[in-house]
């Protein structure tokens, strides 16, 4: 295939033509060698947004003075109400992608080029400054999530290599947003299947934030889909996600760890930043790969790029590449993938329009036909609140601009005590304050690796952001428990945490220990594990950025004592925990592991084990272990090869350099 | 371009006002704006609209659906915004003209893509417009313009391919201008 017959073909499939298998398979194995080609495609993506947007003049409302005139015409030549022919529809011609207008949905086909002002509905302006760092984007990201109060967008998203059958695949996706929770989320698959036992990867998800309905593709495609309706759902509850950050990426970006800025241009008048961070950082802004359908695989170390407008730090494009390395290829062999060229993004998601006036009440309608399954978080007032709970449920006497957005009396476990949430938000950001009193003192739900952080003259326990979870704080007191939840940065949550009128306990002894296959396991501080441990600990100079020291547990087996180090993300458990784990030993331990490697360390050889992420070797009389899944060799090597005697001291390791 | 409801077009055919008034709520928007790139003046266009829409109305019972109904709709559109072109080169000395409909967030961009639509033929320009700004298919692109697929396709690519050229070149004398600040 050359060029022009190239371009001929993308003009075609971009306006909605269906390529042969064959022409489809030309274009793509030409695209894989031909930059231009490539660029060609994607400015005429360009054109067609600059068009859609810039082409067109407000629209008048012509509905009256138009039916006067038929009504006028209606009576003058009065029709006689005869029976007319019926219509002839043409034959559908199989599943065909529809026409654009169809494919974005009537809503936006009505207001698309009514567009004048491509713009969320915020507060601005702010930021007008060419923003230079990941710390600059992240300060524009939250200030942006505050000020939000609806967004009404289209996108178009690409997937290469779903399977042998379907190389590319084309969605369309839409959404509609008002603060701070009813979101509706669209999307369409306009691909061809390519056999009769798969369906298309349609997908629909409504929520006005106390009822949340998803329905996604059936298992075969002559079952009805799946719909599930859930009602008094938990304000801001993980369980029943939003796709919050396609309005503004603050889960994503309320951390720079990670983050690198790319790039920066100005178009049209306004900044535009390009970032990049792995998969696994930016997962938030897939929301669809969770909610059913059939998608293809990511890597967590895939490279993904966001271009985000810096006025309103709405994200415009964003696409994955695959990460190279031997264990990425191997990751792909397991899946089938075929081998993809590292500057082919392996999936594209990009704007193509975005609507200046809010989603109307609407747009967020619910289908009442769907059994629903009660989640029991009933909203309260809140003069009732203190009633229906049967306490006083403490408040925050800090907010930062957060308001009371809900409060929710859920109803109560058997054998669990009285509880409230408060929910608060502003714009996009978020804060929940759930509070249980327990009629007996058992220790609350804490994972046991949280960092144990002083707060308000007392201690509470913190873990950062997960894929599925806010920021997390659980204050333990003698009344019962707090949890905080969060999509504010740590120091925010702290802040307001320090604010409540209560000072936590550190949790009791029979939480700090538990027993485990290996022996007895007891949480301690870094200067109690030093003075128990019967040889010099050892710390990393180098972790992965943004990760610290979180724990600290002394093992016991037969006599021997262990210590094991638990580092993770200040802000983002990116990559997972890592785990540290020192003990007497002169041999490593055997290994059933299939594929093991070995390494050359500092200190010698090193064995490394690609499944479970765990590298292992003998230092001075110490057996070593270190172990991060979420890492690559590299990286486990980086951090092994810095590690180094503890210095004294009451500030554990000295501030760690970040990880290349 | 969505289809309407069936039931309500059977009704609107049957002539139905009320059925037809949903007809005019959903297509009044699209047939403005298609009417607006004829006429490029907002009374001409809005004219042209509710000509056509009287049009449909007097036509619809002999509408047979060979076509879709959008398609239908613009091209009775597209000849009233046609009509209204030739009729308003009579009478130049009415067209005390409205002035121009407030622009987008970037009236320079708007401009630009003005100009570089400009230089574009307006047998390229239809389809153009038809297809990448309304989003319509080739094949209804083709009952609009009452011309052949293909070449509504050759067309709709060389219309494209012109509108990246003349953009990208202005975008170069800009810099260019820039420059030499």
């Amino acid at each position: 295939m050359n060029c022009d017959r190239a371009r001929r073909a993308l003009s075609e499939r971009m306006d909605g033509e269906h390529l042969s298998r064959r022409a489809a398979a030309a274009l793509e194995a030409h695209l894989r060698t031909c930059a231009a080609c490539r660029a060609f495609e994607s400015q005429a993506w360009a054109l067609r947004e600059r068009v859609r947007l810039g082409l067109a003049p407000a629209v008048p409302d012509l509905v009256e003075p138009i039916m006067a005139a038929v009504r006028a015409e209606a009576r003058r030549r009065p029709i006689a109400l005869r029976p007319v022919e019926p219509l002839e529809v043409p034959p559908a011609p199989g599943r065909r992608r529809p026409p654009l207008l169809r494919r974005l949905a009537p809503q936006l086909a009505a207001a698309l080029i009514g567009i004048l002002v491509g713009s969320l509905a915020v507060g601005g302006p702010w930021s007008p400054e060419r923003p230079a760092t990941a710390e600059d984007v992240t300060t524009g990201v939250l200030r942006a999530a505050a000020r939000v109060t609806a967004y009404r967008a289209s996108f178009r998203i690409l997937e290469r290599n779903l399977s042998p059958e379907v190389p590319l695949r084309e969605l369309s996706m839409e959404l509609w947003f008002r603060a701070p929770e009813r979101f509706r989320l669209d999307v369409t698959d306009h691909t061809v299947p390519a056999s009769d036992d798969s369906a298309p990867t349609d997908l629909r998800l409504v929520t006005d934030g106390q009822t949340w309905y998803l329905r996604s593709p059936p298992p075969c495609p002559t079952c009805p889909p799946r719909e599930s309706l859930v009602t008094n759902r938990t304000p801001f509850s993980s369980e029943t996600p939003v796709p919050a950050d396609l309005v503004v990426p603050v889960a994503t970006l309320s951390s720079p760890d990670g983050v690198r800025v790319e790039s920066r241009d100005r178009i049209g008048g306004r900044w535009e930043v390009t970032l990049a961070m792995p998969f696994e950082r930016a997962a938030p802004l897939f929301p669809f790969l969770e909610l059913g359908g059939t998608w293809r695989p990511f890597y967590p170390h895939d490279r993904v790029e966001v271009t985000l407008d810096a006025e309103t730090w709405a994200p415009l494009a964003w696409s994955v590449y695959p990460a190279r390395g031997r264990e990425r290829d191997q990751w792909a062999l397991r899946f089938g993938l075929p081998e993809e060229p590292p500057d082919l993004p392996i999936m594209e998601v990009r704007r193509i329009a975005v609507s200046p006036r809010p989603p109307a009440e609407t747009d967020f309608a619910i289908p009442a036909h769907v059994p629903a399954s009660d989640a029991g978080a009933i909203p309260v007032g809140l003069a009732d609140l203190p009633r229906e709970a049967g306490f006083h449920p403490v408040a925050p006497e800090r907010l930062d601009g957060l308001r009371l957005y809900r409060a929710v009396v859920p109803e109560p476990d058997a054998g669990a005590g009285a509880s409230a949430i408060l929910a608060y938000a502003e714009g996009l950001r978020w804060l929940k304050l759930a509070e249980t009193r327990s009629p007996t003192s058992t220790a609350p739900l804490v994972d046991p690796h949280a960092e144990e952080l002083p707060l308000a003259g007392g201690v509470a326990y913190y873990e950062p952001a997960t894929a599925d979870h806010g920021r997390r704080l659980v204050i333990h007191t003698a009344e019962g428990d707090l949890y905080l939840e969060t999509n504010l940065p740590r120091e925010d949550l702290l802040a307001v945490a320090s604010s409540l009128p209560v000072r936590g306990l550190p949790l009791p002894r029979s939480w700090r220990l538990r027993e485990s296959e290996i022996g007895t396991v007891e949480r301690v501080t870094l200067e109690q594990a030093e003075a128990a441990a019967p040889f010099p600990l050892l710390l990393p100079e180098t972790l992965p950025e943004g990760a610290a020291l979180a724990s600290v547990e002394l093992v016991r087996t037969d006599g021997r004592i262990g210590v094991t180090l638990y580092f993770q993300g200040r802000e983002v458990a990116l990559g997972g925990t890592l785990r540290l784990h020192l003990e007497p030993g002169a041999a490593l331990p055997t290994t059933s592991e299939p594929g093991v490697l070995t390494v050359e360390l500092r200190d010698g050889p090193a064995r490394y084990s690609p499944r479970s992420g765990r590298l292992e070797w003998i230092s001075e009389g110490r057996y070593v272990s270190l172990e991060g899944p979420g890492l690559t060799l590299e990286q486990l090597v980086a951090v092994a090869s810095s590690l180094a005697p503890a210095v004294p001291g009451p500030s554990g390791p000295a501030s760690p350099t970040g990880m290349p | 371009m969505q289809d309407p409801d069936p039931r309500t077009l059977a009704r609107a055919r049957a002539g139905d006002v009320g059925a037809f008034e949903e007809l005019v709520r959903t297509y009044q928007g699209d047939l403005y704006r298609f009417a607006y790139s004829y006429t490029r003046d907002r009374a001409l266009a809005e004219d042209a609209t509710q000509e056509a829409f009287l049009r449909a109305y007097r036509f619809l019972p002999s509408f047979r659906g060979e076509s879709r109904f959008g398609s239908w709709l613009f091209r009775i559109a597209r000849n009233c915004a046609l009509d209204a072109i030739r009729a308003r080169k009579g009478q130049e000395e009415r067209a005390l003209r409205a002035p121009a409909p407030p622009g987008p967030s970037d009236p320079f961009a708007r401009v630009e893509l003005h100009t570089a639509l400009a230089a574009v033929s307006p047998e390229h320009r239809e389809p153009f417009l038809l297809i990448e700004v309304f989003g319509l298919s080739y094949q209804e692109a083709a009952d609009v313009l009452k011309v052949r697929v293909g070449t509504v396709k050759s067309r709709m690519h060389r219309a494209r391919v012109a509108m990246m050229a003349a953009l990208a070149t202005e975008e170069a004398e800009e810099e260019e201008d820039a420059g030499e600040l």
